[in-house]
């Protein structure tokens, strides 16, 4: 195989064109060196719309900022899946060659680099959402909206842990109790509430990514983002904006 | 000390049994004996209550301190719940691991080993859902900087298949291995990053 050739990596990747050196070159660069660089300097211009692994890192930064948990983004995660996978048999065709050169395994050490720290994306993604549905999930078993947001393996999780913890407490506590103290929904005045529902009034810090139309602050006056524009907030005030996804949390 | 009790007394050294094991970062042995004690202080307030004709202050007390004691009992096993499954995820799922430690297993009730056989299980469900592409019970503390580790076995774990072919790893060796095959390894205590 020629390794000057120029389509190297997008022979690499099968789809849509989208090869790990692309998304490696149009990543986000790690600002944490100069704060004092506003994100939305003249020069950058976000016109290209945004690669699968853009969309997916966006998605969980708002994830692990969110006390609720977001929509799931099923379409997005099997898109990369699929690729995470091609990328790997393609890899190890390429390794079991044996007429591949220095420099080949070279750029091959870098896709599988790459290919791991997606991984690490998609994971820690994935076991945020975990860590909240099982936070909330009595909650999330009683409400039909919130199962709405979420992929259907993560629904039958969320039942299996509300069964469990039910079952678990039964059997510890509840059963032993005198029969009149054996319910786990006691709705008692000035004591709080059995099932844990998510924390909306938290504080979070947005940042608009658009111009947004004005939202509600809990003193009556209403706030008007402008791109580039970074709030700190009660979670519900932005809800519907981060749904949207015309902001984002930071 | 006077041997003077008020009614959830008891629910309250479960508590702070909570506590200490949070500010200690330590999961403490099962209190078999102080639960049972408040799930009879429970009963005998239930036998006060009982006959009650009209609401009078005392039955108030009493009442409360019902009420007290039940969400003591419950915050005190979902706090232990909470830790176990801290662990388990920090064994990267390994149960049949932690369930053979001794240290771990004097520590748990019956029910709470019923509980992490079938929380374990519950998860594995949900990870077959991606295991041709990841495994989601792998590290997600530090995002990967390189491809490959240097590490010191720690203890003896066997012959281990990776993409060099299977290796056996004995006590002392070091070995420069693709962290994706040995990763819960590390986790797990038989390797050790160098």
């Amino acid at each position: 195989m020629d390794t000057d050739d120029p389509d190297f990596f997008s022979r690499l990747a099968r789809g849509d064109g989208n090869t790990f050196e692309d998304l490696l070159r149009n990543a986000p660069r790690d600002d944490d060196g100069n704060p004092a660089q506003p994100r939305d300097v003249p020069f950058y211009v976000e016109e290209e719309p945004e690669t699968p692994l853009q969309q997916l890192i966006r998605r969980w930064v708002n994830e692990r900022h969110s006390p609720d948990v977001l929509p799931t983004e099923e379409d997005l995660l099997s898109r990369l899946l699929d690729h995470i996978r091609s990328q790997s048999e393609t890899v190890q065709l390429l390794r079991s060659d044996p007429s591949s050169s220095e420099e080949e395994h070279f750029r091959i050490m870098f896709v599988q680099t790459e290919v791991e720290r997606v991984k690490f994306i998609v994971r820690s993604y994935l076991r945020t959402r975990l860590f909240k549905i099982e936070k909330h999930a009595r909650y999330i078993m009683t409400n039909p909206d919130v199962q709405q947001r979420l992929s259907q393996s993560e629904v039958d999780h969320a039942r299996r842990f509300a069964r469990l913890t039910d079952q678990h407490f039964y059997n510890t506590v509840l059963q032993s109790l005198p029969e009149s103290q054996q319910t786990l929904d006691d709705r008692i005045l000035f004591v709080p509430s059995m099932i844990t529902e998510p924390d909306k009034t938290r504080a979070v810090f947005v940042r608009a990514r658009q111009n947004c139309p004005p939202v509600r602050l809990p003193d009556g006056t209403a706030l008007e983002m402008q791109k580039g524009h970074i709030s700190l907030t009660p979670y519900w005030v932005v809800e519907e904006l981060v749904a949207r996804g015309e902001v984002e949390l930071v | 000390m006077t041997d003077t009790r008020q009614f959830g007394d008891l629910a309250t050294q479960l508590i702070l049994e909570s506590r200490r094991s949070t500010l200690a970062d330590t999961l403490l042995k099962y209190n078999d004996n102080l639960v049972r004690s408040v799930i009879r202080e429970q009963r005998d307030l239930e036998k006060l209550t009982e006959g009650a004709e009209e609401v009078s202050p005392a039955l108030l007390i009493y009442q409360t301190a019902i009420i007290r004691n039940k969400r003591c009992l419950l915050a005190y096993h979902k706090h232990r719940m909470d830790r176990l499954r801290d662990m388990y995820w920090a064994a990267g799922g390994a149960l049949p691991h932690i369930l053979s430690s001794q240290d771990i297993r004097s520590k748990l009730s019956p029910h709470e080993v019923d509980f992490l056989r079938q929380y374990s299980s519950s998860v594995m469900d949900y990870r077959a859902e991606f295991s041709n592409e990841l495994d989601i019970t792998a590290s997600i503390t530090h995002p990967p900087k390189d491809l490959h580790v240097l590490v010191r076995v720690v203890r003896d774990c066997g012959v281990i298949q990776t993409e060099l072919g299977s290796i056996d790893f004995q006590k002392g060796q070091r070995f420069m291995v693709r962290r994706a095959d040995i990763e819960h390894l590390i986790v797990q205590g038989y390797l050790e990053e160098v």
